[in-house]
């Protein structure tokens, strides 16, 4: 991200600082802030026996920045910790987050990460040596969906004719979407191994987030475009951008659109979230930690959370998340082999 | 109600006394957060933004408009006076500014910094507030073949930034490139040059770099001179303020660094450092006095400064119009705004008037605010360089550091650092200049991505690159200013450029 | 200041061996470029410019600028270089390499309070028991405006713990 650090883009919430060049500093909540302008040394607080220490292994304003961040308001207020941190490590898709949280926290049972369906992709295309297995997943809180939009001048109406454009020419069909190999990425290739066009064809052209992308659209510059619904959302609300399908397992509420696998393209896809603890947790430790997490899911300043921020509720615990996270890994492996990404 | 009666009426909100009160206390609080080495507009705002949290909305606004523009003014007074500039949009402010304080004209160089970067903004905001939907129309039509062809021309045109010899300038500018591919390669995502360095694969902050080439890298410099650089740096000498030669060549510069700046912070892929080298090229080229560009030139400090001011409002152009965040900056603008209930986006002028007229009103008058404030203040900042040298200096590397470690506490962070800083050092020893190295990290890996996107679109045709108008206008301009300095080199350029001075008389 | 061991010897003798070796770091550089973007996948997509070519051109440029500079190195064009005191240097450099390997565990006042003393001995002002105080106290109070106010994160040692 040298030279075009600048122009990366973030959207934040409100107690977030970021530097220049998009690293962390700190969070700033405005409780600390009066306090500390009144007293430095109020700012000291009682510790507790369950005062976690989140990592977002990203820079402020993403997707896990914004769920660390709620974790900790939700966790406080809900008198499920006492104090709550968060930590920002940001870098390479999640990976020199979750090596130096795997390696410094190790047997802590205070320690939580956010991660999320990105990390799966970046640790298999960046080769990282620390991989999902050498953390303990808890749960999977939120995700969202991808969406396939063209821009309003374009003269494809429907998913059923971008793929024919697809299938006639794969290289005439450009994409639009974030980082190599990430979700949007991967969302393609998955889309033209369901139509049987072979996905190391895919023209994808990989933008540094979402307002360069969605440049990129607007202008017509490319044939079609890749993300997550909400980054679309105003744009296909304004009537700038046509949607044409989302990746959900079910119809979307409020979004006029099908899903890929209505429009006969078995394709399932959510970028989800999850919150994992360090690795080498006893048993009673773990249990614990998902004890915490599970009451914290079920509290209404979280539900109302995700009701804010328009994120879907897709709690899944134990060992059926981590069944889903093995499916998910495998999956992940053999389209990013396919497309070429990882050998 | 017209978009000059909602202008109206947010000025007259705005010029209400505790809302001046506001906009100055945001102006100062940005300005000396903002002269870190280090911390940009960007982080500054990010820094400041819960002091606005408590007031009312538009005192909020007000006061988060003056951090921002206090933010960004408060690099170049580090830039001219120490030559260390924090931020990319105020390298090329340090190549002439700092040349104008070391000859005891550090005043005339902070007044003109100030009151372009006041022109600048002045008539960037009123353009922001006529124009946006005409602006934003243009800057989409910008694909990847036009940015590249707009990073030619940047190429080319700095390479008036290189010195005197065109060998150690292209040495400069490939040492920067060979950095700027280190990391992650964002098009296909595999690594080239960390060596299985995590802390590399996201390549060099380019403010890392800054910091070390030119604080650290000056500092050692200086400090190997030992005594007999004693006496090389004057605080005043002359007038403190400007005169009427400095007032006639800085208003041209001003107004040409606001049409560069306004329409290339616009563009989504544009960006604040691009205008001021622009700026700087353009001013080179036209000055009536070639011979101080190097050494001090007034026209150097004022162009880019303004062209640095206006590309800040262009950036709220697909901001406001679009809901497109383009920068660091604009992201956290973003941020800023969603707690005034400004959900930006193409419907955002349409459903939010009051709120979008209230935030150019306030950038007004925070603009005012900031000359206001800086132009008493530049007798006492130029007082900085009577401080006796060890403690000058000691002081430049606490905060120079003290930016680095702020933005990212890292070992490894302060290591590059270091290492930098003496590569800063040995380059200065050997007559290499240090801003082409910026240059080419910022502007390679721009060029590179998008001349790579542009040949993806087009499956490999070369011709697309030159089929669209814009592009093809873009690379005729890069030519000329390639062509016609070797003419005018074979022809006697000298003379040449003194028959146009004469002629121009 | 006081200290000034210098010995004036001209550098400028035919070849400058110091632009040569400036010429062979350019080569250098080049060369590890070649080697390590050699095993970069070809997938260019459609694209003829891949992952490798821009830095692949980047290399062969600095070839072409190794050369030019070892020719000029060898006609003498380089300009004269001014005479450069190396203890200064040496001051500067151990004031950042200390800041560095003590921030984490001194916290960030001590840390580059030793680097505001070491710097301005670099620059002659020697006495540490006058620097060093005047530096951790002048860092201190940034720490407690900037750490403690702005909610910077600067690291904290035992002395910014008495403020926390």
């Amino acid at each position: 991200m040298a030279g075009i650090a600048a122009h990366r883009v973030m959207l934040l919430s409100q107690n977030q600082i970021i530097a220049s060049n998009g690293r962390v500093l700190e969070d700033i909540p405005l409780k600390h802030f009066i306090l500390a302008s009144l007293v430095a040394g109020a700012l000291a607080l009682p510790a507790h026996a369950a005062d976690y220490t989140i990592m977002a292994p990203a820079a402020p304003g993403g997707g896990w920045d914004q769920t660390a961040r709620s974790l900790q308001t939700a966790l406080q207020e809900e008198g499920i910790s006492g104090n709550v941190q968060v930590v920002n490590v940001p870098g390479a898709g999640g990976t020199i987050g979750i090596a130096q949280f795997a390696s410094q926290q190790k047997g802590n049972p205070n320690a939580l990460i956010v991660g999320g369906y990105v990390m799966v992709g970046a640790i298999l295309t960046n080769q990282s040596p620390v991989t999902l297995k050498d953390v303990t997943p808890i749960a999977r809180l939120t995700g969202e969906y991808e969406a396939i939009v063209v821009p309003a001048s374009s003269e494809i109406q429907s998913i059923d004719q971008l793929v024919e454009a697809l299938k006639k020419d794969p290289g005439a069909v450009s994409w639009a979407g974030g980082s190599a190999g990430g979700t949007d990425h991967i969302a393609v290739g998955l889309l033209a191994k369901a139509a049987g066009v072979d996905p190391t064809k895919i023209n994808y052209i990989a933008y540094s987030g979402g307002g360069e992308a969605l440049a990129a659209i607007l202008g017509s510059q490319v044939t079609a475009g890749v993300s997550s619904y909400g980054e679309f959302e105003a744009q296909v609300k304004a009537g700038t951008l046509r949607l044409l399908a989302v990746s959900s397992e079910e119809r979307m509420e409020g979004v006029d659109a099908p899903t890929l696998k209505e429009a006969g393209y078995d394709v399932v896809l959510q970028n989800w979230r999850m919150v994992a603890a360090a690795p080498g947790l006893s048993d009673e430790q773990k249990a614990a930690v998902l004890a915490d997490i599970e009451k914290l899911a079920k509290s209404p300043t979280w539900q109302e959370t995700l009701k804010t921020k328009n994120w879907a509720d897709t709690y899944l615990a134990g060992d059926a998340f981590d069944a889903q996270l093995a499916k998910d890994i495998s999956a992940t492996e053999t389209i990013l082999k396919d497309i070429g990404l990882v050998k | 109600m017209t978009t000059f009666e909602f202008l109206l009426q947010g000025l007259l909100s705005a010029m209400e006394p505790i809302n001046l009160l506001y906009a100055l206390v945001g102006v100062t609080l940005g300005t000396a957060v903002g002269v870190l080495p280090g911390i940009g507009p960007a982080l500054t705002v990010a820094l400041l933004l819960p002091v606005t949290y408590r007031l009312d909305p538009t005192g909020s606004l007000i006061m988060f408009a003056g951090i921002y523009y206090g933010g960004m003014y408060g690099g170049s007074t580090t830039s001219i006076l120490l030559n260390t500039p924090g931020e990319s949009a105020s390298i090329v402010t340090a190549l002439e500014g700092n040349k104008m304080a070391r000859a005891g004209r550090g005043g005339p160089a902070l007044a003109t910094a100030a009151i372009g970067s006041f022109v600048a903004g002045l008539i960037a905001t009123l353009l922001l507030a006529f124009l946006a939907p005409y602006v934003v129309q243009l800057a989409i039509k910008f694909g990847p073949r036009e940015y590249f062809a707009l990073m030619v021309l940047a190429f080319v045109t700095v390479s008036s930034a290189f010195g005197d010899s065109a060998l150690r300038g292209l040495t400069s500018l490939f040492i920067g490139l060979a950095f700027s591919v280190i990391g992650i390669d964002q098009l296909t995502g595999q690594t080239r040059l960390a060596f299985g360095v995590p802390d590399l694969l996201d390549g060099i902050e380019v403010t890392t770099m800054a910091v070390a080439m030119f604080a650290i890298g000056e500092t050692l410099y200086i400090a190997a001179q030992g005594s007999r650089g004693a006496d090389i740096v004057e605080a005043v000498k002359g007038s403190v303020w400007m005169s009427a030669a400095d007032w006639g060549r800085s208003w041209k510069a001003w107004l040409r660094g606001t049409m560069i700046g306004f329409p290339i912070g616009a563009m989504p892929a544009g960006g604040a450092e691009i205008g001021t080298f622009l700026s700087y090229a353009t001013e080179k080229r036209l000055t009536k006095h070639p011979e101080e560009f190097g050494n001090g030139a007034i026209e150097g400090v004022a162009g880019p400064e303004a062209a640095n001011n206006a590309s800040a409002a262009g950036t709220l152009v697909p901001l406001l119009t679009l809901g497109l965040p383009t920068t660091a900056t604009a992201a956290i603008m973003l941020a800023g705004f969603q707690q005034y209930g400004l959900q930006p986006g193409p419907l955002l002028f349409a459903t939010n008037p009051q709120l979008v007229w209230g935030l150019i009103a306030s950038l007004l008058i925070a603009n005012l605010m900031l000359l206001v404030l800086n132009l008493p203040l530049i007798g006492l900042w130029v007082k900085l360089l009577t401080i006796p040298k060890p403690w000058l200096y000691a002081g430049i590397l606490v905060f120079a550091t003290l930016g680095t470690i702020g933005a990212n506490p890292s070992v490894f962070e302060l290591g590059m650092l270091l290492t930098f800083g003496l590569l800063g050092y040995a380059m200065r020893v050997f007559g290499y200049p240090i801003a082409p190295v910026i240059v080419g990290l910022i502007l390679g890996p721009l060029a590179e991505q998008q001349l790579r996107r542009a040949l993806a679109i087009s499956q490999g045709d070369v011709t697309f690159l030159v089929t669209s108008p814009i592009a093809a206008g873009l690379f005729v301009v890069a030519a000329l200013a390639f062509i016609v300095p070797l003419i005018m080199r074979i022809r006697g350029r000298g003379q040449v450029l003194t028959q146009l001075a004469a002629s121009e008389d | 200041m006081s200290l000034d061991h210098s010995k004036s010897t001209s550098q400028q003798r035919r070849p400058d061996w110091a632009a040569l070796a400036i010429a062979v770091i350019l080569v250098v550089i080049a060369a590890v470029i070649f080697f390590d973007v050699s095993r970069l996948k070809g997938t260019a997509g459609y694209s003829q410019v891949g992952p490798a070519t821009v830095p692949d051109w980047i290399a062969f440029a600095l070839v072409g600028l190794g050369i030019w500079t070892a020719i000029e190195a060898f006609r003498g064009d380089f300009p004269a270089r001014d005479h450069q005191q190396f203890g200064p240097v040496v001051w500067v450099v151990a004031g950042l390499a200390a800041q560095m390997l003590l921030l984490k565990t001194a916290g960030f006042s001590i840390a580059t309070g030793v680097l505001f003393a070491l710097v301005a001995a670099g620059f002659g002002k020697r006495k540490l028991w006058i620097t060093l105080p005047v530096g951790i106290v002048l860092c201190l109070g940034i720490w407690v405006i900037f750490a403690g106010l702005l909610q910077l994160s600067l690291p904290a040692g035992p002395l910014e713990q008495l403020f926390l």
